[in-house]
């Protein structure tokens, strides 16, 4: 029997690797030793679903004194021991149908079997399915069901070319609000202050005459939460969250740009009280003079054509971009009544890589960490540089326990050692701002991002 | 088939907008999946070019050029690759296949100039050239390469007007302000340099070049002044051993000298453009630069106390050690100046002193 703490950190350790096929037969095989077989088939599910010809689970899912004990030494053909038990009077080779189903793997594959129908029909219910050791193979049948997806569903010939509104653009509730945005809390004073308080306070805004045209643009390095931001000021507003990403929108056809960019607007439209995030808007509306090729042009120009319209009808959508470089943005998409409010989201501050550093280990079996020790450790560093570290970390924790034959726990030891490996990726990012913060700070447009470099003694 | 044509257009407008890893990856999937389109190779050589792997491009290119014998293309593309690697000959060769193949089309003859021009081949690459304005005398890129080719010639008038035609029909071209910049340096008008070499800076941030050779025109500027300190120190070590004069005027006078020095970098600074200066102060102030002049006015402290403490008798001994010393120590200063400067991309062989043309049009 294994302890459950044990079972509890590999669970633990699947939940953050899912895909870690020799963990995931680790902790089938644990669990199989504990007596918790229904968990462990459906772990094997997930294993054969992700690596359809992985022997070792097919033989511990079609051998039935598996299920009973510890593993014992693999048979030298796994097909011939599946064929073994297809001659069986055990329903358990045919009770194991969610590979076969999906992924075409089956026990037969080689051609030991004779491809008949027989071979691949499920098998039949109620006590029969009860195999010898008072196994459930009905029940882990279903289970399976569940854990692994059908791969084809609805008629193939029915999926249509064109954009389908409901599957191209998810009008979705984010449920994260600024508190779950951890530091940062000049971002959120800005935030607040910029777009906010006038949204949410329409009699006030009516008295002021503060009109909502406009959208905000995020800008900052990358891997810094902007998107994250975005959804937890759409969560703020109580508003459905649109996210619009390049690979979305940009497509080569002629009309086919601005046919998705007024598609878009007009599902925001539709579910009202929405926010439109246009990530990357570099990309969507990059200054129309390094674009050479008309479909691009003519999508930034729907881009300003349906921003305008949003600004006159004033019908609760809400504009927010963000970009890595706002300087590569079309100016025309950033006049006033347009994105004329812009945000820069920096680096994580102490608190928020706290908070990052939290985020990432939450699900991972950890022990003993510092999170005040780490984040001064990564100063400078973003929030993906962050989530790399820890990513890493399990990482050598994971190899560790794979040589060491037992599990343990990532340590402070582990993220240390990480951190001295991942080095920030912020460094191109800021030698461009710098450029900017130096030559082309018209206007004050980047006054704060040459606040922020002063302060780092960048410039 | 039209599938494949969809995700090619889709690679060439996210290279257009130079989303070189995600082209990239489309494009891996596409050659995967049609090993015989050319185009997709060809789309492939232009993704790895723009992501600094060129010797995945000069492969790709190679494939296209296998499966296309007779488009240009992939030749040009392959030209490109191998300049970057250095293989000037090759490269040259290429552009020549490439122009050998379509000689009415603009883009080879400028394929060659730039070949030849990396090969040391001035006068191959102006003959391309002069064809290249023949074919397209409204692209600014030709009259872009043109000037190159006129300043590599040495003719800085013929330079000067191709870039500045160059700008007329393409007022953001970022490379013909930083090549102005380059042209006004050779005329030793150091502010007229930094002035175009920001205002390339300001319209394409994203290069970083353009704020190096800012950089290297300050710190060439800083190199002259250690350079005349050093003659001026030589000079004054003779005057102990002419006019037999003490310690005290012979250290004031030392102290004159550092003086103005320093007083000449800070009029180098107030006279740059207001947006050069925080730049320039910083490129002053770095360990680099502090460090030659600490040797530099180490040494030739070191030289003059030995020429000022010594009896009149030993001078002769003495002064061409000292020499000596203010000699190594210019050298010293000049070899810790010209230590690694900013960004430079992998394969410039150029010195890090030496002001670049930016590496590809943004």
């Amino acid at each position: 029997m294994e302890p459950e703490p044990l079972l509890d950190s590999l669970r633990n350790a699947v939940a953050a690797m899912p895909d870690d096929v020799p963990l995931r037969l680790h902790l089938a095989t644990m669990l199989l030793r504990a007596g918790q077989r229904d968990e462990a088939v459906r772990h094997l599910g997930a294993v054969l679903q992700r690596d359809p010809g992985n022997a070792e689970a097919i033989r511990m899912l079609t051998s039935p004194g598996e299920a009973a004990g510890p593993p014992a030494p693999p048979p030298a053909d796994v097909d011939a021991s599946a064929e073994r038990v297809h001659g069986s009077a055990s329903p358990a080779p045919g009770s194991v149908p969610a590979p076969d189903a999906t992924s075409g793997v089956h026990p037969d594959r080689d051609g030991n079997g004779d491809g008949s129908a027989a071979d691949h029909a499920a098998p039949g219910h109620g006590a029969a399915d009860r195999g010898t050791d008072g196994y459930d193979w009905s029940q882990a049948e279903d289970e399976l069901r569940d854990v692994l997806p059908t791969m084809f569903v609805g008629d193939a010939g029915s999926v249509s070319a064109g954009l389908d509104e409901a599957r191209a653009y998810d009008a979705e509730h984010t449920g994260l609000t600024l508190a779950d945005v951890a530091g940062l809390d000049e971002v959120k004073k800005r935030l607040e202050a910029a777009f906010l308080a006038p949204m949410r306070n329409p009699e006030l805004r009516k008295l002021y005459g503060k009109s909502l045209r406009g959208g905000l643009l995020l800008y900052g390095p990358p891997g810094c939460g902007k998107t994250f931001i975005a959804r937890a000021v759409a969560g703020e507003l109580g508003a459905r969250f649109i996210t619009v990403s390049f690979a979305d929108l940009i497509d080569m056809f002629v009309g086919r740009s601005e046919r998705n960019i007024h598609e878009l607007f007009e599902v925001a439209r539709r579910n009202s009280p929405c926010v439109v995030f246009l990530d990357e808007v570099d990309a969507i509306g990059q200054k129309r003079s390094q674009l050479r090729n008309t479909p691009m042009r003519s999508a930034v120009n729907q881009l300003l054509l349906e921003l305008d319209d949003v600004a006159s009808d004033n019908t609760g959508v809400f504009l927010l971009a963000a970009t890595n470089h706002p300087w590569d943005v079309d100016s025309a998409l950033r006049r006033p009544g347009r994105f004329d409010r812009t945000l820069l989201v920096l680096p994580p501050d102490g608190p928020a890589r706290e908070g990052v550093f939290r985020y990432h280990l939450r699900e991972r079996p950890v022990a003993g960490i510092d999170l005040a020790r780490l984040s001064r450790l990564t100063d400078g560093y973003s929030g993906a540089d962050i989530a790399h570290v820890c990513e890493t970390a399990a990482e050598r924790a994971l190899l560790d326990s794979v040589r060491r034959g037992e599990p343990r726990l990532i340590g402070q030891a582990d993220l240390e050692a990480s951190v001295g490996e991942v080095r920030p990726s912020l460094g191109t990012w800021f030698e461009t701002a710098r450029n900017v913060a130096l030559f082309a700070n018209e206007g004050g447009a980047y006054d704060d991002l040459v606040a922020y470099l002063r302060k780092r003694r960048l410039i | 088939m039209t599938e494949i044509r969809q995700e090619l257009a889709r690679a060439a407008t996210m290279l257009d907008l130079g989303r070189y890893e995600e082209a990239s990856t489309l494009l891996a999937r596409l050659v995967s999946a049609e090993p015989g389109s050319g185009r997709a190779w060809c789309l492939f050589a232009r993704a790895h070019l723009g992501a600094d792997r060129f010797a995945e491009a000069v492969d790709a290119a190679n494939r296209a050029a296998a499966i296309e014998p007779a488009e240009e293309w992939p030749h040009r593309l392959a030209s490109n690759a191998l300049m970057h690697l250095g293989h000037h000959g090759e490269a040259l060769r290429a552009a020549a296949e490439s122009r050998r193949l379509a000689p009415s089309y603009w883009q080879t003859h400028v394929c060659v100039a730039q070949a030849a021009l990396a090969a040391g081949q001035p006068a191959i690459a102006a003959t391309a050239a002069a064809e290249a304005r023949k074919l397209a005398a409204n692209e600014p890129d030709v009259h872009f390469l043109s000037g190159k080719v006129a300043l590599a010639r040495g003719d800085l008038d013929g330079a000067r007007r191709h870039q500045e035609r160059a700008l007329a029909l393409d007022p953001a071209h970022s490379g013909a302000m930083n090549e102005l910049g380059r042209i006004r340096l050779r005329r030793h008008d150091t502010a007229g340099a930094i002035r175009h070499f920001i205002n390339a800076a300001r319209t394409t941030p994203s290069e970083h070049i353009y704020s190096r050779n800012i950089d290297v025109v300050i710190v060439r500027s800083v190199s002259r002044m250690i350079y005349i300190f050093v003659l001026v120190a030589m000079t004054l070590l003779w005057i102990p051993a002419v006019t037999h004069t003490g310690a005290l005027p012979l250290g004031a006078g030392l102290a004159t000298l550092v003086l103005a020095t320093l007083g000449a970098v800070a009029v180098m600074l107030t006279r740059l453009p207001p947006e050069a200066r925080q730049l320039a102060r910083r490129t002053v102030l770095s360990r680099r630069v502090i460090a030659a002049l600490a040797i530099v006015f180490g040494g030739v402290a070191a030289a003059f106390a030995a020429v000022a403490f010594v009896p009149s008798g030993a001078l002769p001994q003495t002064l061409p050690i000292a020499i000596i010393i203010t000699i190594i120590a210019r050298v010293v200063a000049t070899a810790r100046l010209r230590s690694p400067l900013g960004p430079n991309s992998p394969g410039n062989r150029t010195s890090p002193t030496q002001p670049l043309p930016p590496s590809r049009r943004r």
